[in-house]
């Protein structure tokens, strides 16, 4: 993310839309600002995370009232009545009236404004000053919008020696001044409003002595921390003291984050205003129910615990629209109307929805236990739906690729039909929202392109981020993520039908809403089914940061907002140091030993250590402010026995003489796991189940990601000494744990057989202690875990999980094992890096794989897998194989000219268009192919073919393909460490030597061929065209006939449960089924069906003399 | 002495598929079809049920209003089994379900109209139903939007053409799941059935029964080919004649049967036919012998005929065997006693039982009320005379599988009433 670039172009561009009062959403006052900070200007993408501030809302979005007053003219008194239902309780008279009751809500989102600083409260400020928001809701679900005075923002730098008081003032005057000159338009008065002198230490390195002194600089706005920040970067020269240019502590920090730590908020939790602190707000500006004024210092914040870790009743929206596209496109909201809109809304912790509606263009047949509501014009329907977001006003906003399509969509099409008062979805009057475009980059998920839209005080969760974010999918489509995780196909609608739909009756419209309501419903049903809320609420208070943060932003923050609020007790301040972008400075990464690859028939214990990581940096007191560099180290001369050197060199001083920060966060983190999962085990409730492990899970993942943090060399906060010290430690107890284990458990020292380590990862030992039941195994792995724990320094702790038995080890990171905890019986089957979901494998191999060590390790059946392989490729060669199995699936994401190699699927898509535009997959679809049989030398890419298309016209595939470049390599993966020769057994044995070939009914020779009936039995060409069977075979009559019939027999089985299975998806037995799903497994086969069967029964007719 | 005859005519006409082709049709037009049909029926039954109560479609339903709906009832089942299954990515070692019954507690039922759905709750257990059914509710919709049903109209036992008067002792045998082929079957045994039939078994008095016999039906499975010729691996040639055995087995036993009286052959599941509803008839081709003689009559299934004006309609089972896999009754006999109220040979089709597309008909729809109702391949023989509320009388019978009981069931057409032949070889039974 960078907004310095962005916010530097989008200001000097017109704003789009027709109106000029457009909403902008810039820096303060609409005044030019001086140009951002060089640092984040030149490297707009590289920082995972700018920490300029951006959400500020202008008081220029706002429209007057009086164009307000226009816009809600002339509205449908029906729709309005209609709508109203919905909305939110009414609040209690003394509420409503009055400021007599303590005011509690659960916060979800914070952001603040520019705005005229409060003359009650502040009676002593004046002119712009940021009022910062909390929107939240009430235990009885009331939406609160809590406006909060008085909060200033400030970063330090440390104070140059021997600066007097006197020094001060005139270091603020010229301060002030150089300010000026770069914010010359800006109407604020005065810049600097204060430097104080504070005592503070910095967290870099140990220092002896506990403070120091640091000037803490006061400035009116919280964008001029950035500014004053440069001034002071660059240099600046002060008076007695000459020119110097400073290091900025703690000048990074979002403003909103600031406000967070400094008054113990953290997200999504309950936040109190007592009664007589606060005042209702004089003028309203939002449409939340109650709207507060405080100051900071008034508001209470409560610990998520006890009744405080409840959720308060959300509203939560998921939504869906449809868009008549047109032929061969992909919709476009230049081109392309806005035809219906979907709504749910559910309350949250209740399983069903509270409403249900549908907004359609154009008439629509009602639907059962649905409202809908049909107009005559798009912007009717728009409209309805701003209309329906004001009344029902929902907390949180989800959807399917809402933040990238929905979203955008509406608003961009509003545009087109300037529909200026549309885009006032947020919870702030008048302040209309605006698509920006956004680039994510993080070392974890990568970089991403996004839109950004942004709607005041409503969370957005978009659901296709999360899963990108927390799955790994070998599809992200709708259906593909439903069947993952609900077991539910879903039924898809290719977009060229959506419009011939919308141009059918209200019948077809209906057809389709019904769709439509279907896809607005499932991300609920995974928000609900993956426990979202829960644990993303969880994540936002264990963390600290705002719920918003998890899905936009990366793991650093989440640390960084840690690692200040536990500076911030110590008294502790944050260097702004950028991390170096060149990756010079890498560090050996963790060790894995040697894999001896093979077949272990016999059982393998694993040693684990528990979360290695976090435990080394606890154990070894490895921080920030305990690192010791080396040239303090000679100046400090610090005592051998207080200071720890670690395997890679560096030196760390010991708890004794300085806690580090990072081991106190690690021991939080980890003792509030402990305490959660002791509380899970107690807990009845399913709620409070539901919160608490969600709990658990975010601290697990939180005490994790702080080693990330310290070795991302991009990051807010790198110490690469950190890093490869805990590493190195990793590699160290690895090693010494081999070792013990090598050295103790032998047959010299009293033990049945010598002990073995076949296998170690990073955190993990594997060891063939050469006993043969699983019982013995388990004995022996835990005497050997807690004898190697006693070792080890505390809380290092080697643990014994669980036994492999039996156990294929192919590679390093690549294994297959059955899985037990107990010895009774295996608890499942375990594989890692063997490519089971593969997005470029066809399902033919991950079925083949699956079972094959499905028969090795359950079944205890090498031959039986052999078998099975064998039966598999000669079915490949004979071509009998189901062709949905060999379907490859690739996405396409832009269009030829713009793929620099050659692509199969590329290619495919354009041959496809050259045959139908209209069906052809378009930039945003998913390209399903299979390859083909083609002339001697053909490339790869020249070979695929429409799967569709293949069964049409009877293409003979190519079975070599799928042999070598599919289904060889894995194959030989697995069994490689098991048969002697594995290749040639599988690959080239002597059932690859019959091979069928379909002929093709397109090709060219086939028009010159006369087609001749053959005798059913042997192929012999018959004359007289009433006839089935040669001279010959006349005898075997019957048996031939039980052929025949047989396979029609089967196929109708087939077709019967296929297309009864897909009007079972479609939830409907009297329409017939649309859905051409191509992420459908049986989507082919259902095609295939159908036309193999009237095939069949061509032939069986042939008996009918 | 000399074999009676009884006037043949055979029904069968309506459940052929000669024509019909597979060109993409899908199945929502046999639904609509029986739909339509079974409305126009019971709403002139509605004046005559609940006059007062208006008559409403799923989309006119109003929250706390009564009302009947008439529609086609769709049963969610969460153990029903589906062929996503075979992708599912758990593989579970053990069968979660009994094979036999895929019931559960949460299984619930849905009505469907062209206009929609609604969730039944109320008085209508899910357990006696099963989806394909089409029914009228009486009940309102809740606040919950789903309707909670107060009663429910079915189209009950159809209208009957009035019982012919034979005076004399006419018989028709039927016999049902030889399963020639299977180590099951009992050769001796079956001899001793023909011999009886066509009368070389047993003294005068049983002769001369026998010579009553006017018709056999053979109610379906009466061969057994062993399912690995047809799994698509290639079949080793010597194999290969070994498919059409038990067909010719069964074919000269046949010819002995067929020599002295008209023989009906019905398909069944394990019989080489096609394996949707309904049926084809078994191809001649397969009979070199018996179909030579104009006795032997290849049918459909489900087969309708007429003997001397009595009506009967059967089938070979599936019908019966798949309702009990999707709902329950006390005894076999009640779910066919359900099919007639229901007035459809075969409700579950095509939702879980095969079925060809039909697009304009829907021949398993039973119009007409038959004097006699068989149904093949049942555990256990079992009987009953149903009366209707019109008078209607029809004899229901489940044949018992001739190769586990050794039991053929007689009908005399004179009364309706039903006996058995029990066959056995072994000295202490």
């Amino acid at each position: 993310m960078s907004s310095g670039g962005r916010g530097g172009k989008r200001r000097g561009a017109p704003p789009p839309g027709p109106s000029g009062a457009a909403a902008k959403r810039a820096h303060p006052g609409g005044t030019p600002q001086p140009p951002p900070p060089a640092a984040t200007a030149a490297a707009p993408v590289a920082e995972e995370e700018d920490m300029m501030d951006e959400d500020v809302f202008l008081d220029e979005t706002i429209l007057a009232e009086d164009e307000e007053a226009l816009l809600l003219l002339d509205r449908d008194e029906a729709l309005a009545s209609r709508l109203s239902r919905w909305r939110r309780p009414a609040l209690p008279a003394d509420l409503a009236s009055g400021c007599s009751r303590n005011v509690a809500f659960q916060q979800l989102e914070i952001d603040y404004v520019i705005g005229e600083s409060h003359k009650v409260l502040l009676p002593n400020s004046s002119g712009p000053a940021a009022i910062l928001r909390i929107f939240g809701v009430t235990r009885e679900g009331h939406s609160v919008c809590c406006q909060v005075h008085g909060f200033e923002p400030y970063f330090y730098i440390s104070c140059p020696m021997g600066m007097g008081p006197d020094d001060i003032s005139r270091f603020h005057q010229t301060l002030e001044g150089r300010m000026k000159d770069s914010n010359r338009n800006s109407n604020v008065p005065r810049f600097v409003k204060r430097i104080e002198l504070v005592q503070k230490q910095t967290i870099m390195h140990y220092q002896p002595q506990q403070s120091q002194p640091f000037l803490k600089i006061v400035v009116a706005l919280p964008t001029m921390v950035a500014s004053c920040r440069g001034i002071l970067e660059r240099g600046i020269t002060i008076e007695g003291l000459g020119s110097k240019s400073f290091l900025t502590y703690e000048s990074n920090i979002l403003f909103a984050l600031r406000f967070m730590i400094d008054c113990n908020i953290v997200g999504g939790n309950w936040i109190e205003v007592p009664a007589g602190k606060y005042m209702k707000a004089a003028r309203i500006m939002s449409y939340c129910q109650l709207e507060l004024d405080c100051l900071y210092s008034d508001l209470v914040s409560h610990a998520a615990e006890g009744e405080h870790s409840k959720m308060a009743p959300f509203r939560i929206l998921s939504f869906d629209i449809e868009c008549a596209g047109r032929k061969g496109h992909f919709p476009e909201p230049t081109h392309d109307p806005v035809i219906q809109i979907a709504n749910l809304v559910t309350l949250q912790g209740e399983g069903q929805p509270f409403v249900r509606n549908v907004m359609t263009l154009k008439s629509c047949s009602p639907i059962v236990g649905v409202d809908v509501m049909s107009f005559d014009t798009e912007r009717d329907v728009l409209l309805a739906w701003r209309d329906f977001i004001r009344e029902v006003d929902p907390d949180i906003i989800i959807g399917y690729n809402i933040c990238k399509f929905d979203l955008p969509y509406l608003i961009e099409r509003a545009e087109v039909l300037k529909i200026v008062e549309f885009p006032i979805l947020g919870r702030i009057r008048n302040s209309r929202v605006r698509v920006r475009d956004t680039t994510f980059s993080s070392r974890q998920y990568g970089m991403r392109e996004s839109k950004d839209v942004a709607v005041e005080g409503r969370v957005q969760f978009d659901l296709l981020q999360a899963m990108q974010r927390d799955y790994k999918l070998s599809s992200y489509s709708l259906n593909s993520v439903s069947a993952h995780f609900l077991g539910e196909q879903k039924e898809d609608v290719h977009h060229s039908i959506i419009s011939d739909l919308q141009n059918g009756n209200s019948e077809t419209r209906r057809r389709l809403a019904v769709y439509c309501l279907k896809d607005a419903y499932l991300p609920q049903r995974l928000l609900d089914k993956l426990m979202y809320i829960y644990n993303y609420v969880e994540m936002a208070r264990v963390t600290g940061v705002p719920i918003s943060f998890l899905l936009s932003r990366g793991q650093s923050i989440k640390v960084l907002s840690q690692l200040l609020r536990k500076a911030k007790q110590k008294n502790l301040v944050i260097p702004n140091i950028k991390g170096q972008a060149s990756g010079q400075d890498t560090f050996e990464g963790a060790t894995v030993l040697e894999a001896r690859a093979g077949f272990y028939e016999k059982p393998i214990a694993t040693l684990d250590f528990a979360s290695l990581y976090p435990s080394i940096m606890m154990a070894y007191n490895l921080c920030y402010c305990t690192l010791v560099p080396p040239e303090d180290a000679r100046k400090l001369n610090l005592p051998p026995e207080s200071v720890n050197k670690t395997p890679s060199g560096e030196t760390f001083v010991k708890p004794d003489v300085q806690k580090g920060i990072l081991p106190e966060i690690l021991e939080e983190l980890l003792a509030a796991r402990k305490r959660a999962k002791a509380d899970l085990k107690e807990a009845k409730d399913p709620f409070e189940r539901a919160v608490l492990d969600g709990r658990q899970l975010a601290l697990k993942i939180s005490a994790n990601s702080v080693y990330g943090f310290t070795g991302a060399t991009v990051g807010q906060l790198p110490c690469l000494e950190i890093s490869s010290s805990v590493t190195s430690y990793g590699r160290q107890m690895i090693e010494h744990t081999k070792k013990l284990v090598e050295d103790k458990f032998t047959t010299l020292g009293g033990y049945e057989h010598n002990a073995e380590v076949i296998y170690g990862d990073t955190d993990s030992v594997m060891v063939q202690f050469g006993v043969s039941t699983v019982e013995d195994a388990m004995k022996l792995g835990r005497e050997a875990a807690d004898y190697i724990s006693g070792t080890f320094i505390k809380p290092i702790k080697l643990e014994f999980e669980k036994i492999y038995f039996p156990y294929l080890l192919i590679s390093k990171k690549r294994y297959a094992g059955l899985y037990w905890t107990n010895p009774e019986k295996f608890d499942k089957m375990d594989t890692k890096g063997i490519e089971t979901v593969r997005r470029d494998n066809c399902l033919l191999v991950k079925n083949l794989v699956t079972e094959c060590l499905h028969k090795i390790l359950v079944d205890r059946d090498v031959p039986g897998a052999v078998q099975y392989v064998k039966n598999t490729i000669s079915d490949l060669l004979m071509n009998r194989v189901d062709l949905s199995l060999l379907v490859i699936t690739k996405g396409l994401t832009k269009t030829g000219e713009d793929y620099a190699v050659k692509a199969a699927h590329v290619e495919l898509a354009e041959r496809m268009r050259k045959r139908d535009a209209a069906t052809a997959p378009t930039v945003g679809d998913r390209v399903p192919y299979v390859i083909i049989k083609a002339a001697k030398g053909a490339k790869a890419y020249e070979r695929s073919e429409d799967p569709i298309y293949v069964l049409d016209n009877n293409i003979p595939i190519d079975p070599q393909y799928y042999l070598e470049n599919q289904i060889s390599k894995p194959l030989l993966r697995i069994f490689e460490p098991i048969l002697k020769n594995a290749s040639r057994e599988l690959l080239h044995g002597s059932h690859t030597r019959a091979v069928s070939i379909s002929t093709p009914s397109n090709s060219g020779i086939m028009k010159f061929a006369k087609k001749q009936l053959t005798c059913l039995g042997c192929k012999a060409v018959i004359s007289g065209s009433n006839q089935t069977l040669c001279f010959h075979c006349k005898g075997r009559e019957a048996e031939l006939y039980c052929k025949t019939v047989g396979n029609v027999s089967e196929l109708e089985m087939l077709f019967g449960r296929l297309w009864t299975q897909c009007q079972e998806c479609q939830g409907s037995l009297h329409q017939d089924v649309l859905c051409t799903s191509r992420d459908c497994p049986i989507f082919y086969r259902r095609r295939k069906a159908q036309k193999d069967m009237a095939e069949a029964r061509v032939q069986l007719q042939r008996w009918d003399f | 002495m000399e074999r009676k005859q009884a006037e043949y005519s055979n029904l069968d006409e309506r459940y052929a598929i000669q024509g019909e082709k597979y060109q993409g049709q899908q199945y929502s037009h046999i639904y609509f079809t029986r739909l339509h049909h079974m409305r126009n029926l019971l709403h002139a039954l509605v004046p005559s049920w609940k006059p007062h109560l208006p008559v409403t479609t799923v989309l006119g339903l109003e929250e706390g209003k009564d009302c009947i709906i008439v529609g086609t009832l769709y049963k969610h089942m969460k153990l029903k089994p589906s062929i996503l299954d075979e992708y599912s990515k758990e593989r579970s070692a053990i069968p979660l379900v009994k094979p036999h019954n895929f019931m559960h507690p949460d299984d619930h039922l849905i009505l469907e109209d062209e206009s929609g759905r609604v969730t039944l709750a109320g008085a209508i257990p899910p357990a006696a139903y099963v989806t394909g059914v089409v029914i009228a509710l009486h009940g309102k919709e809740t606040s919950a939007g789903n309707f909670l049903v107060e009663d429910i109209l079915e189209a009950g036992i159809p209208p009957q053409i009035t019982l012919p008067s034979i005076n004399e002792d006419k018989y028709v045998v039927f016999v049902s799941g030889l399963s020639i082929g299977s180590e099951k079957f009992n050769p001796l045994q079956f001899q001793l059935l023909i011999d009886h039939i066509t009368g070389h078994l047993g003294d005068e008095n049983e002769q001369s029964i026998a010579s009553n016999i006017v018709r056999v039906v053979v109610a379906g499975n009466s061969v057994h080919i062993s399912p690995r010729f047809f799994n698509g691996q290639a079949v080793a040639s010597k194999d290969q004649s070994r498919i059409a055995e038990p067909i010719k087995e069964l074919d000269i036993m046949l010819t002995q049967l067929v020599a002295s009286l008209p023989v009906d052959m019905m398909p069944g599941s394990n019989d080489p036919a096609n394996f949707s509803l309904p049926q084809q008839p078994l191809h001649r081709c397969l009979f070199a012998g018996a179909a030579t003689y104009n006795t032997f009559s290849s049918c459909s299934n489900p087969h309708q005929f007429e003997l001397d004006s009595v009506r009967f309609i059967g089938t070979s089972g599936q019908n019966i065997d798949d309702l009990y896999k999707y709902s329950d009754a006390k005894d076999k006999l009640e779910f066919v006693e359900r099919t007639l109220r229901w007035r459809h040979l075969a409700p579950t089709a095509p939702n879980s039982l095969g079925c060809y597309p039909y697009t304009d008909k829907d021949p398993f729809l039973v119009e007409s009320c038959p004097h006699v109702y068989f149904v093949g391949n049942q555990d256990k023989y079992e009987t009953q005379l149903l009366q209707g509320l019109e008078k209607q009388k029809v004899r229901l019978i489940c044949i018992p599988r001739f190769c586990d009981s050794g039991v053929a069931v007689m009908l005399n057409l004179r009364n309706l009433e039903c006996s058995t032949l029990s066959f056995s070889t072994s000295f202490d039974a």
